[in-house]
């Protein structure tokens, strides 16, 4: 009889929402054993911090400060770049990019079944996380929440079968599905064809196609390209640039207030007004570039990363979009620089994929 | 601990169970979670063996339950797997308690294995199946530290008079 109520439960519970509050009830309790075995681990760090000698934390704070100093140096030109990609984002007519609100969580438990990829962490439904919401750590996207409770949430990491997330080569915009694979230190990409410019090294940020993760944000480093003439794609490897088994402190990220629908009209109002300049590429690029300041040189990272949605190399149905991309991040950089290649001859490089490794490498100088 | 009258200190019961919810969620290096017994369905079955007029079934769905929400799988789910151990147990409770330390680890194995193996097909039908065999190395560990949670908890009840 009890069998017939478990199934019968795990049935609803499947199906319906209807026992969602008796399961956020039982959490509430429950949860805290997650608490509780974790304390061994905090009591050890609090013990460790008290009894951390004075010259480790001059030094600490020492390291703390030139990090800091760096960052700022850093977030310094972010801002005049932010500044320059809105007003490009302008010139193109398209909507800017909202920055995205952080806040920081702490991880308090790992999930127990070791076929899958699940933290717990201690911010919950009355923190105002939601479900969907994508999860940070410094060094890059780790994974999204799937499931509420009131005081904690369960993130599901990118590296867990289940999961795959868009994702595009910062270098060329190339877009791919970035799949995990249940080890903690690889991601998959499927679907990848075997001519496709992609090399090891390349860095893979999030594309924001999902209409899930924000755009922009690093997701791993190609490790390995194989090429094995006998499977139909590309084996592409990728190791997730965040620390996803070891990071203590993640950030949540509440994007704007735009729901789903808004976000993807004003994408597909983005995408728009992107591939309208694309009509005759000799004009935009030449027109706005040279106008802002000649530091572009450095601003072809962002402005490489979000408007390059159609710099699709791998998109060969659509070739009249691939030499139209391409001059759009090309041009910011060439002016800069030595003008390293000619800019008239690149359309011609890019139409086949087999020659597009080219403008890329000479983009790196 | 006071020695109490009979039907006393039912509490360790609760006591244990609550420490082996602990254990079942405690955080372990990555290459020993594969082999993280089944520390809640281990002493169900010896409180089951040594008090079944106490723990029964309803106890079982009840912590299986509580696990469900703890794991974030389906609700019932362990549930259903706690609940057939528990029977299991139960049906064989009387040859059970007659046999050498051995064989009562065998028979273990056999009942964990089967449980394990409902779980992947659970695992199967709510999406996420596993890499199969690993699946058993939990219930080959449990079967291992049965006779430790056996005698230590023996001795724990005749110390506490747990009835």
């Amino acid at each position: 009889m009890l069998v017939v109520l478990s199934v019968a439960v795990m049935v609803v519970d499947a199906r319906f929402t209807l026992l969602k509050p008796v399961r956020s009830q039982m959490s509430l309790v429950l949860m805290q054993s997650y608490w509780i075995a974790d304390l061994p681990e905090r009591l050890y760090q609090g013990v460790a911090s008290q009894f951390g000698s004075r010259t480790e934390l001059a030094a600490d704070n020492e390291k703390l400060k030139t990090e800091n100093l760096l960052l700022q140096g850093r977030l310094q030109k972010l801002a005049a770049l932010t500044e320059q990609n809105v007003r490009l984002r302008e010139l193109l007519n398209s909507s800017a990019l909202v920055n995205e609100k952080v806040e920081v969580a702490e991880l308090i438990g790992m999930d127990p079944n070791p076929f899958t990829h699940r933290i717990i962490i201690n911010k919950g439904e009355r923190d105002g996380v939601v479900l969907g919401q994508p999860v940070l750590d410094a060094r890059g996207l780790m994974g999204q929440v799937v499931e509420l409770m009131p005081y904690t949430s369960r993130v599901l990491l990118l590296t867990d079968t289940t999961h795959s997330i868009p994702v595009q080569v910062n270098r060329n915009g190339l877009r791919a599905i970035a799949s995990g694979t249940g080890n903690p230190e690889r991601l998959e990409l499927r679907h990848v064809a075997d001519t496709a410019d992609i090399k090891e090294g390349d860095l893979l940020v999030s594309s924001g196609l999902g209409q899930r993760f924000p755009a922009g944000y690093p997701v791993a480093t190609v490790k390995e390209v194989i090429h094995d003439s006998g499977q139909p794609f590309a084996i592409v490897r990728a190791v997730p640039t965040a620390a996803l088994n070891r990071s203590r402190y993640l950030l949540l990220v509440f994007s704007d207030g735009r729901s789903p629908e808004e976000r993807a009209a004003d994408a597909a109002q983005q995408q728009e007004s992107l591939e309208h300049p694309s009509a005759d590429p000799a004009v935009v690029p030449s027109a706005t570039l040279p106008a802002t300041t000649p530091a572009a040189a450095t601003a072809a990272k962002p402005a490489a990363t979000s408007p390059a949605k159609p710099a699709t190399t791998r998109a060969a149905p659509a070739p009249a979009a691939t030499p139209a991309a391409t001059p759009a991040a090309a041009p910011t950089k060439t002016p800069a620089t030595k003008a390293v290649a000619k800019p008239p001859a690149k359309p011609a490089a890019t139409k086949t994929p087999a020659t597009a490794p080219e403008t890329p490498r000479q983009r790196e100088e | 601990m006071a020695r109490h009258a009979p039907a006393r200190n039912g509490w360790v019961v609760w006591l244990t169970f609550a420490i082996g919810l602990l254990l079942s969620v405690s955080p372990l290096p990555q290459f020993m979670e594969i082999f993280r017994p089944l520390w809640l369905a281990l002493l169900l079955a010896f409180w089951a063996l040594a008090l079944p007029h106490k723990i029964g079934m309803v106890t079982a769905w009840m912590l299986g339950l509580a696990e469900d929400v703890l794991y974030g799988t389906l609700l019932g789910q362990n549930a259903l797997i706690l609940t057939l151990i528990t029977f299991l147990v139960l049906s064989l409770q009387q040859r059970l308690r007659m046999f050498p330390m051995w064989q009562q680890c065998l028979v273990i194995l056999v009942i964990f294995g089967l449980a394990q193996l409902v779980q992947l097909w659970l695992s199967a039908l709510t999406g996420n199946r596993q890499p199969t065999l690993a699946l058993v190395l939990p219930a080959l560990v449990s079967a291992l530290l049965w006779p430790w949670v056996s005698y230590g908890l023996r001795g724990l009840r005749l110390r506490l008079k747990i009835n």
